[in-house]
């Protein structure tokens, strides 16, 4: 099994250096708060990466994992009224409850039905908020939720902070001995289960981690906008995620965080061409698809420290 | 491949708009800037912004403000909170407007109103209806000052004018004692229903049915059934967000036997009429204004309007017009632009606007009653015809019934 | 009841008619096609431009916006899908790529309002005694006889008999003279001029919009799963389990739980049967 080559250690503190040096040359915290929005798409990212990208069990209901977190930190922060640190660590175990709850009866499906299943089961939370309006806000959500710091810059640093830790974590779980069986049931999950091995216990186990970490994410999203709403739990989260996964190039994890950073960014730069900013993200797949089916980000940097490894 | 080189094309618009509308700013001073968060795509932001221009233009060839000009800043908020708040954090952080003026959907404006609180910039109100978003005000006065609402009155004060129609217009002149209530699956229309309710029950009216639907509902029949099946003799709709063209097309198709009317946003537009050929005939919707000399400004507002934008404006662009103007006369008054001196003399607002005077109550929310700014329900006939048929005093013509039921 | 009888069989034809295309063509080859929803979407937006902007009669403007999308069909299968057909997830991808280039580009050319197209017929029917607008009928009665055809192509012609033969397997029909090249085009042609007529005889009552793609997707996933992936029968009958479904619903319990009702069905399906109820992986 490799290690992390000093080169990609290296390169990883350089990179989270300039991200958190970079509000401070801006003249307003009009940045601050869009990077941070952009590392929360980090997390969200490299974490569809571990579990999506490791056992090409393709999640398109990531979004799920998301709300559910939101939602949670919404639910305490604001209609209980409870510390909002609290949020986080709940918004960890209730999206692993919702792992354990889709999990078993989804993830022994094959191909586009265990896709397929994960958007509905998505669909289906988006729905029930809206029938229950009552209890979840409806179409508006929950507003009202703390804010976990009181400086913006202090919060993007924070969240900052967890993202390179997700990273680092994920990609120490990818290149252990479960990373390598994760692989290994991406190969062939028939030999996997001849040898021996508990597939599904893999599976559910690292559908869990990546919703835990998904769910961080959401919680840190409530409390920076302060609101939890539907939408959170859209297809089109979850489709976001994944063309971001597919540019930093799948199963590299640091490349998944890179490119939802660098895409998000590009999208609120583009704001002023209004609704046309949405093509970048069409046009960027519809080229990758083509011309760099493995990637941007993660081929690139592989490409580039070739020499220093 | 026209569809592709039409984002060029815009992009270059939009590159050489900018170019030009900063060329001329190199006045003595900077102008005040007023930001416009609303959704673009629709109607009531494209109202928004062309009512706002129309006013910052007039402010401005008159000398401007305080000597300076005014300039303005759109941001698209579409109708999600997401956006919404990104487009507040845009206009406050890196535009750095000194006032905000817009808002459509409810829920958006409630998302950013902390975020509107902690950037210390007031915010004008002029398309949600929501009683939730002045609340704040009255809670947390210190945090939320800086909320105004100018138009339209709240959805407490509409459920009350609709109150009004049902048991004086529907009741009391043309004898119908059972109604049916549906509405959208949304914040505002959760705030009106159950005023309604009480309302009409305690006026006398029997409630047979009151539903909400889903906001995204493309198949109204099941729900046409349901009224026919209760019993009502009219049926009140509350919709804004979901598709007032789908609703009463399939009622005029199916020729529902009840006629209908409510409080319909999107019916509200000018071409709603042409737009569904005329299927709107004999629906009366719930209007902050026409055209009808309502205030001095009304009717010369409403031609100025009509001869540089070719459409009538909907309810945004009224709000957004007197709006501005609310907020220049406030800042002449204090002599500043500075929020908390500003946000004393908005209090003491006494202006003549479009729909009628506008006054803000205790928690800046804009006050209704006679004079002031009402809801006319207004029945669409014969070739688009508007006529106000409620209330009494004000109404231009008898209410109709649909074609299908005259005979 | 007559009323969910009636309106349950026209919802039940505007599901058939989305849902036999979308499994047509995963059936034969195997694509998986998340732009489905555009053709729907653009099948009733060619009608807008051709009835409303060109001034097209009706019964001209239909067929030829039927044959444009089939046409963008062949096209898209032509030269975006069939270079990625090795792998799935980029068959997904892609196609999920044009469905979001296609509501984008009809957002910047038509903006997000409503849009509406005139009714084929104007004319108010009565059932023993259930109102129902004539064009409802119409979509009823097209929704059939395009299903009918349909079979009758498949089972009767020389082109249908290759159709099968190559959804039972590609390898063995390319070895017997069959250009499967050419039938993924016909297929794909059939599949996305369904689904746009769907749209066009939608388009009169439910009007125009550039996002209307989504929602009708999400249902010819739904009944495609519930009905079993590639069988055409089998999405026929989930087609009418859950155009039913929903219509009892939104009359017995509400009109916002309809939507509830065939995510709820792909889930039950894929817990329980997840092949589908007549799924065999082939196209009959």
């Amino acid at each position: 099994m490799k290690r992390i080559a000093p080169i990609d250690i290296a390169g990883g503190i350089l990179v989270v250096a300039f991200l958190a040096l970079l509000p401070m040359f801006a003249a307003s915290n009009y940045l601050t708060g869009v990077l941070t929005v952009c590392v929360i798409y980090g997390i969200w990212a490299s974490s569809w990466d571990f579990m999506s990208g490791l056992t090409g069990r393709e999640n398109f209901g990531h979004s799920l994992f998301i709300g559910a977190g939101a939602y949670t930190a919404g639910f305490l922060s604001s209609i209980w009224s409870t510390n909002p640190w609290i949020s986080l660590p709940l918004g960890v175990v209730i999206a692993i409850a919702f792992s354990l709850l889709v999990g078993f009866p989804t993830l022994r499906l094959r191909g586009p039905y265990f896709a397929l299943a994960m958007l509905s089961a998505s669909a289906i939370l988006q729905r029930l908020c809206l029938i229950f309006w009552e209890y979840t806000g409806g179409e508006e959500g929950i507003y009202g939720l703390d804010p976990l710091m009181k400086t913006p810059l202090h919060y993007y640093w924070f969240v900052l902070a967890i993202l390179v830790v997700t990273v680092i974590v994920l990609t120490l779980l990818a290149q252990s001995h479960w990373g390598l069986l994760l692989r290994a049931i991406r190969g062939d999950e028939a030999t996997c289960q001849a040898a021996g091995i508990n597939v599904t216990f893999y599976k559910i186990v690292s559908l869990m981690i990546s919703a835990g970490f998904a769910g961080l994410g959401g919680a840190l999203y409530a409390h920076y906008q302060l609101q939890v709403s539907p939408p959170l739990f859209s297809v089109v989260v979850s489709i976001t995620v994944i063309i971001m996964v597919y540019v930093g190039g799948i199963g590299s994890i640091y490349g998944a965080a890179i490119a939802a950073i660098l895409l998000t960014l590009l999208t609120e730069m583009l704001r002023g061409f209004g609704e046309y900013r949405l093509w970048i993200y069409t046009l960027t797949l519809m080229l990758i698809l083509f011309f760099l089916p493995n990637g941007l980000i993660a081929p690139l940097w592989r490409r580039l420290t070739e020499r220093l490894r | 491949m026209d569809s592709f080189l039409r984002p060029l094309a815009a992009a270059s618009m939009i590159v050489a708009g900018a170019l030009a509308s900063t060329a001329p700013a190199s006045a003595q001073q900077a102008p005040i800037k007023i930001g416009i968060p609303t959704s673009v795509q629709l109607q009531v932001g494209r109202d928004t912004q062309s009512a706002a221009k129309l006013a910052i233009e007039e402010i401005n060839a008159k000398g401007g403000l305080l000597g300076r000009k005014l300039e303005m800043v759109v941001a698209d908020e579409t109708e999600n909170p997401e956006q919404g708040i990104a487009a507040i954090k845009k206009l406050t952080a890196d535009d750095k407007v000194n006032v905000l003026i817009g808002g459509y959907t409810s829920g958006v404006t409630l998302a950013q109103l902390p975020h509107i609180s902690s950037a210390k910039t007031i915010y004008l109100g002029v398309g949600a209806a929501s009683p939730a978003i002045t609340a704040k005000v009255k809670s947390d006065y210190e945090n939320y000052k800086y909320i105004f609402r100018a138009f339209p009155i709240n959805a407490a004060h509409q459920a009350r004018a609709l109150v009004d129609f049902i048991n004086g217009k529907l009741k009391g002149e043309m004898g119908l004692k059972k109604i049916a209530i549906v509405g959208e699956n949304a914040k505002w229309v959760q705030d009106l229903v159950p005023i309604l309710k009480k309302g009409a029950t305690e006026g006398g009216t029997d409630v047979t049915l009151a539903e909400f639907f889903d906001t995204s509902t493309s198949d109204f029949s099941p729900l046409f059934a349901k009224v026919k099946n209760s019993g009502a003799q009219y049926l009140i709709v509350i919709l804004s967000h979901a598709s007032s063209d789908i609703f009463v097309k399939q009622w005029h198709d199916a020729q529902v036997p009840i006629p209908i009317g409510g409080i319909d946003v999107k019916s509200q537009d000018a071409d709603f009429f042409t737009r569904v050929s005329g299927k709107a005939n004999a629906e009366t919707v719930g209007m902050f204004a026409i055209r009808a000399p309502l205030t001095p400004k009304t009717i010369p507002f409403w031609d100025e309007f009509v001869k540089r934008f070719g459409t009538a404006p909907v309810y945004t662009g009224i709000g957004a017009y007197d709006a501005v103007y609310v907020y220049a006369d406030a800042v002449k008054r204090a002599n500043s632009i500075e929020p908390d001196a500003v946000i004393k003399e908005l209090e003491k607002t006494d202006h003549v606007g479009i729909a009628g005077k506008l006054v803000f109550d205790e928690v800046h929310d804009v006050k209704t009653g006679p004079g002031l700014q009402n809801l006319l329900f207004v029945q669409w006939q014969k070739d688009g015809a508007r006529v106000v048929v409620w209330p009494k005093e004000a109404a231009t013509g008898p209410m109709i019934a649909p074609p299908w039921m005259s005979n | 009841m007559l009323q969910i009888l009636i309106y349950g069989a026209v919802s039940s034809a505007i599901y058939a008619m989305l849902a036999v295309g979308f499994t047509l063509i995963f059936g034969v080859a195997r694509i998986l096609n998340l732009a489905h929803g555009s053709f729907y979407a653009l099948g009733a937006y060619a009608a807008y431009v051709l009835t409303s902007l060109l001034g097209f009669p009706l019964f001209i403007a239909a067929p030829l916006a039927v044959l444009i999308v089939a046409g963008f069909g062949v096209v898209m299968e032509r030269f975006l899908v069939r270079p990625l057909r090795s792998s799935q997830l980029a068959v997904l991808m892609i196609t999920l790529a044009v469905s979001l280039a296609v509501e984008q580009a009809l957002f910047i050319t038509f903006g997000s309002e409503y849009r509406n197209v005139p009714s084929f017929v104007a004319d108010k029917l009565s059932i023993g005694g259930v109102d129902i607008s004539g064009q409802r009928l119409l979509a009823l009665v097209a929704g059939v006889l395009v299903l009918l055809g349909l079979w009758l192509f498949i089972q009767r012609t020389r082109l249908g008999a290759a159709i099968l033969a190559v959804s039972q397997d590609p390898e063995a029909a390319q070895y017997m003279g069959i250009p499967t090249n050419r039938i993924f085009s016909i297929v794909m042609a059939i599949s996305a001029g369904t689904a746009a007529l769907a749209g066009v005889l939608v388009s009169p009552f439910l009007t125009v919009q550039p996002t209307m793609g989504l929602l009708p997707m999400v249902k010819a996933f739904a009944i495609v799963i519930v009905g079993g992936l590639g069988s055409i029968p089998g999405s026929i009958i989930a087609s009418l389990i859950l155009g039913y479904s929903e219509t009892i619903v939104a009359y017995l319990i509400s009109t916002s739980w309809t939507e509830l009702v065939s995510l709820v069905a792909v889930v039950v399906t894929l817990m329980i049967r997840p092949s589908g109820l007549l799924g065999r992986r082939a196209a009959f």
